[in-house]
């Protein structure tokens, strides 16, 4: 059998700040464990508010920061061997990440595509730079925008629906199996927002890339994933199908959060109509 | 954009600029003089001693028989000179050990900021005059640029790498590191636009503390003597008593071309650093920083 | 479908237009001139809004992030510095003790009404409180001068005005880094409303707060405008706040104001094209219907299309979209927009999927 995409494993983080006197510990994940089918690409959701452990827990499995215990496995091999260059570059042509700020994922003084083509000359064979601008344009073409609309911009040129969708064909080069996505949209407005959302789906459903989708946001999560973790203080307080969990969550942190989101259809529901007067104030 | 358009813009647009160039201008005119001389610059009694400024001898002459005019387009082009070299020199060791301190962080951080930090604390002069009197003879001009370099990054060097640690955290810096770039791409590439205004004004003010510490050790007579500079001159005119013997001429004329130096280099870091600032370049460009 | 429309209840609802509002914006237009090393840019922030916020209601403002809602209200609390400049039209206040144009106003007589009459609730609790003293400071420092209470007195007014907002006098002692940030939102709205100001702008007040927290302050923010009847300017880009918190609702898009009108009629019948697509669009749990984004993006404000602004974007264009931008005007009672499409049959504006 082939092993798991991604096997996490009883992860722990610690960090402790301060010197010999006054030592802080700050348990940021707490014991979670988790895993993704190597053959069935889904979209998987890892909620959480601030101070949650999400943000870590991602950063451990980009393989940026080191577990304090326990192990992270992606197709069976453990992260913590994945040391040497060659072995870094190999791991991230096959997970790869998407920021939350997409203002502030590009350099402000660089054009945009210096990104793209690097990835294709350094995770793919396309070691010539026509090759790397066809491979580049491959990417964008998925994202729904071509190397014509990119090539000599820079990110100021562009909005922040459009500098999402060429952070995702960035990440796309290299064809990853696993795309790790912090806060994707909490940055972009409104009106561009699902497009990125739907993005995401189309990934999973014909590229069979398998997403790990971080967000403190209940509907996106709700309309995107398969599955889902609740984190709280860096634990997993509830996991499971994401529709079952958010229709009817069964921890007390999960269901407060499902009531504190706010809902345009509720908000009517019983107001008593007095000026719009909103079921809010309690 | 082209030089010559920033040139012009800066021009029409940044009176510091165009009176920080002219004075700049100005000093580099006298220095390149200096390949027109008459006289070898290390020869005395070319000409008659303690000729007040004339039609002859425009700016006079010395009591060791020098026209002043000429000796002085020889010492401010050692002086430049030597300013350029070690500013150039320290700039690269102050990017170089900045930047990828900031960048890289952890113990390759911690083992180049505590060598930083030694450069930071160490007393220059005493230093310098160590040197002077350890190496004696082999105290060439050349030596004295580079100790002084190596004695002139650490400040630097500190500030450019707190930009660079801020750069780290930004989002672009991931970006580029999943792009699969190198550490010395990211490094160079990446960070080092965001902290050229940095470099250009510290070149500025260290060509300008490097000429300092010359001017300084020269006077004192702690530098090699045989090569004609500010410092040289003003220690010669000292050593001839010059002010007591009313050869004001011999220490005035330098005093004044090193201080219009100072003044133009101060006004080209101020209105550069306007113009190369990101966030300047930035709006320019139709941006938001 | 004109029963349709009429189905919505109307007359009793909308309130009966007051004598004088609380606030009339009269086409005003404020723009960022920028000059630098000869290069000119005009960015036309806000391009001829009108509005009017009346007494004891609370009006949104929704918009993107280029849409000009923050130089709005910057305009509307005074605080113009270059390169903003206010090119044309009015921002004026009816308070109780006499009409203001703010705009006419020296520095002296706008530091005399800001606090008192003028209230600003920012995003960002942090900078406003100073991190190294304690809480109580921050309320001497900027409260101390706006009443006339001193003393022992003012410390009394402080801890009614908390008690009042359900917050506990402790707080005083507290540094703003021992409070959480939900608390530390609730303290920086206790300091700006001490005064019982008569308009209060909030300005992206819970967007920095967690899920949880965002609920208790938006219902703290309610109960303030009830207890003292004052105006509240709300402004966020999250639709499901606007659809719980505020009576009226203004929607913006590239600098200028396209549909307003009650916030229930706004989000049951949109009557701008780009709003019936920010509410058909919401991501809802339960609802598994697949959204679509809106194609392309918002203009830039330093060189907007001809027209109205929105017809790049806009699946009902019509060749006059193109030509000419529409005015904003009342369709239904209350209810204003800026689109020809809506004017001419408001009919075929409708959510789309």
């Amino acid at each position: 059998m082939r092993p798991n995409l991604l096997e996490v494993e009883h992860v722990n983080k610690i960090f402790t700040r301060g010197g010999f006197v006054s030592r802080r510990v700050n348990h940021a994940v707490n014991d979670v464990s988790f895993s993704l089918a190597a053959d069935k690409p889904e979209v998987f959701t890892i909620i959480g508010e601030s101070g949650s452990g999400k943000t870590t827990l991602a950063g451990m499995i980009l393989n940026s920061l080191p577990p304090t215990s326990g192990q992270i496995r992606f197709r069976g091999k453990d992260l913590r061997e994945i040391r040497s260059r060659r072995a870094r570059l190999e791991f991230m042509s096959h997970v790869q990440a998407i920021f939350q700020n997409p203002f502030d994922a590009f350099n402000p003084l660089k054009r945009i595509d210096r990104y793209l083509f690097s990835a294709a000359q350094r995770f793919t064979e396309c070691r010539t730079s026509e090759k790397a601008a066809e491979r580049a344009d491959e990417a964008l073409h998925k994202v729904g925008l071509s190397l014509a609309e990119v090539r000599g911009r820079y990110p100021h040129e562009m909005s922040g629906g459009q500098l999402q969708r060429v952070a995702i064909a960035r990440a796309l080069v290299s064809n990853p199996s696993l795309i790790v996505a912090d806060e994707p949209v909490s940055m972009i407005d409104a009106s561009l927002r699902m497009t990125v959302i739907n993005l995401f789906k189309k990934l999973r459903d014909e590229f069979g890339v398998s997403i790990i989708y971080i967000t403190h946001d209940l509907a996106t999560a709700y309309y995107i994933s398969d599955r889902l973790i609740i984190m709280q203080k860096g634990r997993v307080v509830e996991g499971g199908d994401a529709r079952t969990v958010l229709a009817a969550p069964q921890h007390p942190y999960s269901i407060k959060l499902r009531q504190a989101v706010l809902s345009v259809d509720d908000a009517w529901r019983d107001s008593s109509f007095t000026g719009g007067m909103p079921a809010i104030a309690t | 954009m082209s030089t010559l358009r920033i040139l012009r813009d800066l021009l029409r647009y940044n009176g510091e600029f165009a009176v920080g160039l002219m004075l700049v201008l100005i000093v580099l005119a006298v220095a390149g003089c200096s390949f027109f001389s008459p006289y070898p610059p290390m020869d005395v009694y070319v000409v008659p001693p303690d000729v007040p400024p004339s039609w002859e001898y425009p700016l006079g002459t010395t009591s060791r028989g020098q026209d002043v005019f000429w000796q002085l387009t020889f010492a401010i082009r050692n002086t430049l000179l030597f300013g350029i070299v070690v500013a150039a020199l320290s700039r690269v060791i102050s990017l170089l050990v900045g930047l990828i301190s900031g960048y890289k962080g952890g113990w390759v951080d911690r083992i180049l900021m505590s060598i930083n930090d030694t450069f930071v604390v160490v007393p220059l002069f005493p230093i310098l005059v160590l040197f002077y009197f350890i190496m004696r003879d082999e105290m060439t001009w050349a030596m004295l640029a580079i100790i002084t370099a190596l004695l002139g990054w650490a400040y630097d060097a500190r500030l450019i790498r707190s930009i660079a640690m801020s750069l780290r955290t930004r989002e672009f810096t991931r970006q580029a590191v999943f792009s699969g770039m190198s550490t010395g791409k990211i490094v160079f590439q990446e960070h080092l636009p965001f902290v050229l205004p940095i470099v250009f004004s510290t070149t500025m003010n260290n060509i300008n503390w490097s000429i300092g510490i010359e001017v300084t050790l020269s006077v004192l007579g702690f530098t090699d003597i045989n090569t004609p500079t500010i410092g040289g001159m003003i220690y010669w005119a000292n050593q001839h008593t010059a002010m007591v013997s009313g050869i004001w001429w011999w220490i005035t004329f330098p005093i004044m071309l090193v201080i219009m130096l100072f003044i133009g280099l101060f006004l080209l870091a101020i209105s550069m650093n306007e113009y190369i600032d990101p966030r300047s370049r930035l709006s320019r460009l139709g941006g938001q920083a | 479908m004109i029963a349709e429309l009429r189905s919505i209840p109307s007359s009793d609802v909308v309130k009966a237009p007051q004598a004088v509002p609380l606030l009339s914006v009269d086409g005003l237009k404020a723009y960022y001139k920028v000059k630098l090393f000869g290069i000119d840019r005009e960015v036309r922030a806000v391009d001829d809004v009108s509005l009017k916020i009346n007494r004891n209601e609370i009006y949104g403002l929704a918009g993107e992030s280029s849409s000009g809602k923050t130089s709005l209200i910057k305009t509307i609390a005074g605080a113009i510095r270059p390169p903003l400049r206010v090119v044309e039209g009015s921002v004026r206040f009816a308070f109780k003790d006499g009409e203001r144009d703010i705009y006419k106003l020296s520095p002296h007589e706008l530091s005399a009404i800001r606090w008192s009459h003028l209230s600003y609730i920012m995003q960002g609790s942090m900078s406003v409180l100073n991190p190294v003293r304690r809480i109580k400071h921050a309320f001497a420092d900027f409260a101390l001068p706006h009443v006339s209470a001193k003393g022992a007195d003012f410390t009394r007014l402080v801890e009614r005005h908390l008690k009042r907002l359900h917050l506990d006098p402790a707080v005083l002692q507290a540094y703003p880094h021992e409070l959480s940030g939900g608390m530390r939102q609730r303290v920086t709205i206790a300091l700006a409303t001490i005064c019982s100001p008569e308009f209060i702008i909030a300005d992206e007040p819970t967007t920095a707060l967690d899920v949880i927290v965002q609920k208790g302050v938006l219902s703290m923010i309610r109960e303030i405008q009830q207890e003292f009847g004052s105006s509240v300017l709300f402004v966020t880009h999250d639709m499901a706040v606007h659809a719980n918190l505020t009576d009226r609702l203004g929607i913006m898009y590239a600098g200028r104001l396209v549909e307003e009108g009650r916030t229930r009629d706004v989000f049951k019948r949109p009557l701008h094209p780009y709003t019936a697509h920010l509410i058909s669009s919401l991501p809802r749990i339960g609802d598994e219907a697949p959204k679509k984004g809106l194609e392309g993006s918002p203009p830039s404000l330093a060189d907007p299309p001809p027209g109205c602004r929105f017809h790049p974007r806009c699946p009902l264009a019509i060749d006059i979209c193109r030509r000419e931008a529409p005015p904003m005007v009342e369709i239904l009672p209350g209810h204003r927009t800026a689109c020809h499409v809506a004017q001419a049959d408001p009919a075929r504006v409708r959510p789309v999927a």
